[in-house]
C-alpha cells in the first residue's frame, strides 16, 4: 500500500511537470515557507522593490508619460509570461510558460523590472492562486531580483561582446530563466536546513528536477523567443528600442 | 490562451453578496492575520479549519465547486512536491525505501510528517487568499492598500497593469488564432518563430497604447501626479464589529494553533 502511494505521488509530480496545461513551477506557493524565511525573503526583497518604485516615481515626475509606459509594458510582459510554450523534449505534448523578467529587465532596466515583477506577482498570487502572499518576498527574490538582474547583465555583457541583437536577447531570456529556477531551488533547498538535511544536495536535486523536466528546454526556448521578439521590434519599430535605451546605433541587428 | 480566461476572471467580485459588500479593510485585516496564524500553527487543525470554513463561505455565495477546485489545483500539486522533497531529505527514521529507475528512494517518517504539515498550511493559506480574491475587486483592493499606506506608485502600477492585462490577453488571443489558422503552429520550429513575432507585436502594441493613453490622460489634466481617485467611506458600526469579532476569535485560534499534536 505504501509503495502504491509513493508511486502515485511520483507519477503525480511527473504529471505536474508534463501536463497539458501550462506549468507554473517557478513560484513558491502559499504556506510553503516557514515564518523566519518569510521575513528573511521580505527583508531581502523590500529594498530592491523600494529602489524600483523610487526610480519609477522620479522618472514619472520628469516624464509624465513614464507611468503609462511602465504599466503598459508591465501588462504586456505579464501576458508574454503566460504564453503556453511547447516543451520540445516531449514533442509538444506539454506546455510551459516563460518568466518574462528577462524581457522586462531589458526594456525597463533591472530595478524598474523588480517593481513590475512585484506587482505582477501580487496579481498572480491574488487572482490566479499562483504564488502566495506570505511567499511574495521569496518569489520577488527569485523571479524579480535574480531574474531581472541576471537577464539585464547577460544582455549588457552580450552587447559588450558585440553580439547581434538576437543573441543579446537570447542570453537575457535564457540566463534570467535559469537564475529564476536557481533562486527557487535555493529557497526550497534552505527548507531542509536544521532538520538534518543537506542544503546543497536538496538544492541540486530540485534544480535538476526543474532542468530535466520541461524547464531546462524552456530556458533555451525563452531565450530564442526573447531574441526573436527584440529582432521583430527592431525591424518594425526600432524607435521603441532607441527610446527605451535598449540599443545604440552600432548594435548589429540580425545575424551573429 | 483560453485557460487564463477560465481562471483569471473577476466576474465573481462583481456579484452582490455579503462578502463582496464587506469593507475591503476588514477583509485585509482578516486575511493578513489569519495567514499569519496559519503560518505559525504547530498542527494541521488550524489550516483545516481555515480550509473548510473558506469552502463553506465560498459555496454559500454560490461560487461553483469546480471553480474553487481548479483554483486550488496548482497549489495542491506544489504541496505534494514539497511532501516528497521533505520525505526524501528530512529526518532519519526510514518509512519506506525502494529502487526507482536505478535511484534508491528512501522516504523518512519525520520528513513526511513535516511535509504533511506543510501541505495543510498550503491548503489553509490558499483557501484564505481565494476567498479574498473571489470577493474583492481590484478597485477596492487598490483603495484598501492606499488606506494601509502602500506607496501610490505601486497602487497606480497595480491598477494600470491589471486594467490592460485583459485587453492584451484578448489581442494576443486574436493574433494567436490568426497564426494558427495560417499554419504558423504546424511544427515546433514554426511555433517558436510565431511566438517571437507575437511577443514583439505585443510590445509594439503596448508602446503605442501607452502613447495614446498618455495623450488621453494629459487631455484630462494629468501632469505626473497621483491617478487614484477612489476613496473609502469612514468606518461604520459593522466594520468595528467585524474587527472586534476578529480580536475575540484570534486568541482562540492562536491557542488551538499552538497545541503540539506530533
Amino acid at each position: 500500500m505504501r509503495r502504491v502511494i509513493i508511486i502515485f505521488s511520483i507519477v503525480f509530480v511527473f504529471l505536474l511537470f508534463t501536463s497539458q496545461n501550462a506549468i507554473y513551477a517557478m513560484h513558491i506557493t502559499e504556506g510553503i515557507l516557514p515564518p523566519r524565511w518569510v521575513f528573511t525573503w521580505f527583508a531581502v526583497s523590500t529594498p530592491f522593490v523600494g529602489i524600483g518604485i523610487y526610480h519609477i516615481k522620479r522618472k514619472k515626475r520628469m516624464v509624465p508619460s513614464y507611468l503609462p509606459l511602465v504599466g503598459m509594458l508591465g501588462a504586456a510582459v505579464f501576458v508574454f509570461s503566460c504564453f503556453p510554450i511547447p516543451v520540445i523534449a516531449l514533442n509538444g505534448m506539454a506546455t510551459s510558460h516563460p518568466c518574462g523578467t528577462g524581457m522586462s529587465a531589458v526594456l525597463l532596466g533591472p530595478f524598474v523590472s523588480v517593481g513590475v515583477a512585484a506587482v505582477a506577482l501580487l496579481i498572480q498570487a491574488l487572482f490566479l492562486a499562483h504564488g502566495g502572499l506570505t511567499t511574495l518576498g521569496g518569489n520577488i527574490f527569485s523571479m524579480g531580483i535574480l531574474g531581472s538582474f541576471s537577464g539585464y547583465f547577460a544582455f549588457k555583457i552580450a552587447q559588450r561582446c558585440r553580439l547581434s541583437l538576437f543573441w543579446c536577447g537570447f542570453f537575457a531570456g535564457m540566463v534570467s530563466d535559469l537564475f529564476t529556477y536557481l533562486g527557487t531551488s535555493i529557497e526550497l533547498g534552505l527548507l531542509v536546513i536544521n532538520k538534518g538535511g543537506s542544503f546543497f544536495k536538496a538544492t541540486a536535486e530540485i534544480f535538476a528536477v526543474f532542468m530535466m523536466t520541461s524547464q531546462g528546454i524552456l530556458c533555451i526556448v525563452e531565450g530564442v523567443v526573447v531574441g526573436l521578439a527584440l529582432l521583430f521590434i527592431y525591424k518594425r519599430k526600432p524607435s521603441i528600442l532607441f527610446h527605451l535605451g535598449v540599443i545604440k546605433n552600432d548594435t548589429k541587428p540580425i545575424q551573429a | 490562451m483560453e485557460f487564463l480566461h477560465h481562471i483569471f476572471s473577476d466576474v465573481y467580485t462583481r456579484q452582490n453578496n455579503w462578502l463582496t459588500r464587506m469593507d475591503v479593510r476588514v477583509k485585509l485585516f482578516y486575511v493578513v492575520l489569519l495567514l499569519a496564524i496559519n503560518l505559525w500553527a504547530k498542527n494541521i487543525f488550524i489550516s483545516l479549519i481555515f480550509l473548510s470554513v473558506s469552502f463553506l463561505l465560498l459555496l454559500s455565495i454560490k461560487i461553483p465547486f469546480m471553480t474553487i477546485l481548479r483554483s486550488m489545483l496548482l497549489p495542491i500539486s506544489f504541496a505534494i512536491l514539497i511532501l516528497l522533497i521533505k520525505g526524501l531529505h528530512e529526518g532519519e527514521k526510514e518509512w519506506v525505501s525502494f529502487s526507482f529507475v536505478g535511484y534508491k528512494v528512501l522516504l523518512k517518517e519525520e520528513g513526511l510528517l513535516s511535509g504533511l504539515h506543510t501541505c495543510s498550511k498550503v491548503l489553509g493559506g490558499i483557501s484564505l487568499v481565494i476567498i479574498f480574491s473571489f470577493t474583492t475587486s481590484i478597485s477596492r483592493l487598490c483603495a484598501g492598500l492606499k488606506w494601509f499606506r502602500l506607496p501610490d506608485t505601486i497602487i497606480e502600477l497595480l491598477s494600470f497593469i491589471y486594467r490592460y492585462i485583459f485587453l492584451f490577453l484578448d489581442e494576443v488571443s486574436t493574433m494567436w488564432i490568426a497564426q494558427k489558422s495560417r499554419l504558423g503552429h504546424t511544427s515546433w520550429k514554426k511555433m517558436i518563430k510565431s511566438f517571437g513575432t507575437l511577443g514583439g507585436m505585443l510590445i509594439i502594441r503596448a508602446f503605442e497604447r501607452a502613447e495614446r493613453t498618455n495623450e488621453a490622460m494629459q487631455v484630462r489634466g494629468y501632469e505626473g501626479g497621483s491617478i487614484l481617485t477612489i476613496n473609502l467611506t469612514p468606518w461604520r458600526k459593522q466594520e468595528y464589529a467585524s474587527v472586534l469579532g476578529l480580536a475575540l476569535i484570534l486568541p482562540i485560534l492562536i491557542y488551538i494553533g499552538s497545541m503540539q499534536i506530533w
